[in-house]
């Protein structure tokens, strides 16, 4: 029998301590830091980060590197908005990977539809970040993009070379001045998808963002004969584990933090609720 | 002889499981009003300490522990939170206390009011069992650990050729749950009718054998440097259980948690581990500040009224 210290040895929910080596306002209500921390990660995975004192939140990974981790970190609640006031240097509290991922290994040759809302445009920024490195192995790949205005917009940097590379599509709910926004279309990253996917042949698409953009965006995909098993989604539930214990991720029996974030679509299509 | 703490039954206002001095406190006349969870599956478990950002492991104080007379109800739920909390990452704070225990339990003869464990397909799991035989107890033993703990205080115990009958096995008077047809109830109004009342005080939740959902919190001592994080026990019939920052909550309405907990008992965990989660103990209806029967509703709406 193990003894009580080589038991708790292997304490999961101790986390490490990370440096920040970079860190940028990306919009109004989000930063990205990059941490001192070779993972090796799939993407579509994330990890917790914490603040002694203040609390725990899981984050997805939204880059894909051996080197490195990127999150981009939306402040919208208590843990969020004071890892927000940290800065290059400063140090935080990680544990992970967690969750399933993109099965990118499997869609070699595949057309790759990638439909991304708001800040579920970071964990997609992994997913091409992957197909970059393997560039070859894939078909055709578009990219669409939905954004509240073109201030909250994310990675414009970034944008710029996916342009060259990828099919790239972008929508804001709202531009105060369209006639001078050359960047994207006013509308919903929907009318970008429907106008721009002609067919599901040989296709998967990869879907994070808002239930309902998801809800929507699938429902116009399968009109134009994609099968729930062509689609993606990153679902997202509170957590506290990562680890299929604390059952508060639980979408009707599944544990988002097991058996997804990632999930095929056929697996939680009747389980949006 | 290894001494070793004893917790059993004992009632005072309300029955549950104590750690024991005095023999004479001992208390097997019925089930316990409370589960015996709290002694693995603690009330407040502390994860790691730390003082800045540093962070280190707690010290975790254990004592070998006998768990003595419980019933087959509470050992399934023992069984079950092994599921959760052993698995391939298994949980250190539950698997050392889990490692610590002889389980010694005790066979009911019949049911109570509320309980229905016959429908729900109980496992034979425990390290000892007494049966009742009115003036002495039969005792059985289901793993290695109970054998090795029967010899050791063998000066307590007879050997015999009395066999344990199948009689000796049965619990009477037990109610009935149908669960076979849960899967296609999920859309029937009846639900509604049944979580109308539900204060979603959680109370199921905190008598449960099962129910182990918990929060991740930190608490922070004066000097705004040092704590520690924890872990405390979660109701998903409270509305917060599914809040995520942004304020959004997933099940918004009082029947979508009530659902959540039945589903949970009877038909999600089956789907994982293959074995209904609900140990039929009785005690979510007992202890319902309302009194809300779901079992008798089940086999209501499973005979279509």
């Amino acid at each position: 029998m193990a003894t009580k210290e080589e038991i708790i040895a292997r304490n999961p929910y101790l986390p490490e301590l990370k440096e920040i080596n970079y860190y940028k306002r990306e919009s109004p209500d989000s930063f990205t830091i990059r941490l001192k921390w070779k993972l090796n990660h799939g993407a579509g995975q994330f990890i917790f980060c914490s603040l002694p004192g203040i609390g725990e939140a899981p984050i997805s990974i939204c880059s894909y590197s051996p080197e490195y981790v990127e999150l981009n970190i939306r402040e919208v609640g208590n843990v969020t908005n004071a890892l927000a006031k940290l800065k290059k240097g400063d140090k935080l509290l990680v544990r992970g990977p967690y969750g399933t991922e993109y099965p990118l290994g499997a869609l070699k040759g595949k057309n790759i539809i990638i439909v991304g809302g708001g800040c579920g445009v970071a964990p997609l920024k992994g997913v091409i970040e992957y197909i970059e490195r393997k560039r070859e192995k894939f078909g055709d790949v578009s990219l669409f993009f939905g954004f509240r205005t073109p201030e909250f917009a994310l990675f414009s940097e970034q944008m710029k070379s996916w342009k060259k590379t990828f099919k790239l599509h972008i929508s804001f709910d709202k531009i105060e001045n369209p006639a001078t926004c050359t960047t994207g279309i006013q509308g919903f990253v929907t009318q970008l998808v429907d106008d721009n996917v002609k067919d599901s042949n040989n296709a998967v698409a990869v879907l994070c963002g808002p239930p309902i953009m998801i809800e929507k965006t699938a429902e116009l995909l399968e009109k134009k004969g994609f099968s729930d098993k062509q689609i993606y989604i990153s679902a997202e539930r509170l957590m506290y584990c990562g680890i299929g214990k604390c059952g508060r991720c639980m979408i009707h029996g599944k544990y988002t933090c097991l058996d997804g974030a990632v999930f095929r679509y056929d697996e939680l299509k009747e389980h949006m609720d | 002889m290894r001494r070793r703490d004893v917790v059993a039954p004992v009632k005072t206002d309300k029955s549950r499981f104590q750690r024991i001095e005095n023999p004479d406190d001992i208390w097997l006349d019925e089930n316990t009003d409370f589960p015996i969870k709290k002694f693995f599956f603690s009330n407040r478990e502390v994860l790691f300490e730390f003082s800045g950002n540093k962070v280190k492991n707690p010290s975790l104080e254990l004592k070998d522990t006998v768990y003595f007379g419980v019933r087959r109800c509470d050992l399934n739920g023992i069984m079950h939170q092994d599921m959760v909390f052993l698995d391939d990452n298994p949980d250190p704070f539950y698997k050392a206390r889990r490692d610590n225990s002889i389980l010694f339990g005790l066979h009911c003869k019949e049911g109570d009011e509320y309980c229905f464990c016959n429908s729900v397909g109980l496992k034979d799991f425990f390290d000892l069992m007494m049966y009742d035989k009115g003036n002495h107890y039969l005792i059985e033993s289901g793993t290695e650990k109970g054998l090795v703990f029967l010899d050791e205080f063998k000066k307590f115990f007879e050997e015999t050729a009395e066999m344990i009958s199948d009689n000796d096995r049965k619990i009477k008077n037990n109610k009935k749950l149908s669960t076979t047809n849960i899967k296609y109830m999920y859309g029937n109004e009846s639900w509604e009718d049944l979580a109308k009342t539900c204060l979603s005080c959680g109370a199921c939740n905190l008598l449960c054998p099962n129910c182990h959902c918990f929060t991740i919190q930190d608490e922070i001592d004066f000097d705004l440097k040092s704590g520690r994080r924890v872990r405390v026990p979660a109701a998903c019939q409270s509305k917060g259980f599914t809040r995520v920052a942004g304020d959004h909550i997933f099940r918004e309405t009082r029947v979508s948690r009530f659902k959540h907990r039945i589903y949970h008992q009877i038909q999600y965990f089956k789907e994982r581990h293959n074995e209904i989660f609900c140990t039929g103990c009785g005690r979510c209806i007992r202890g319902c500040p309302v009194r809300i029967d779901w079992v008798k509703k089940i086999n209501e709406i499973k005979d279509g009224n």
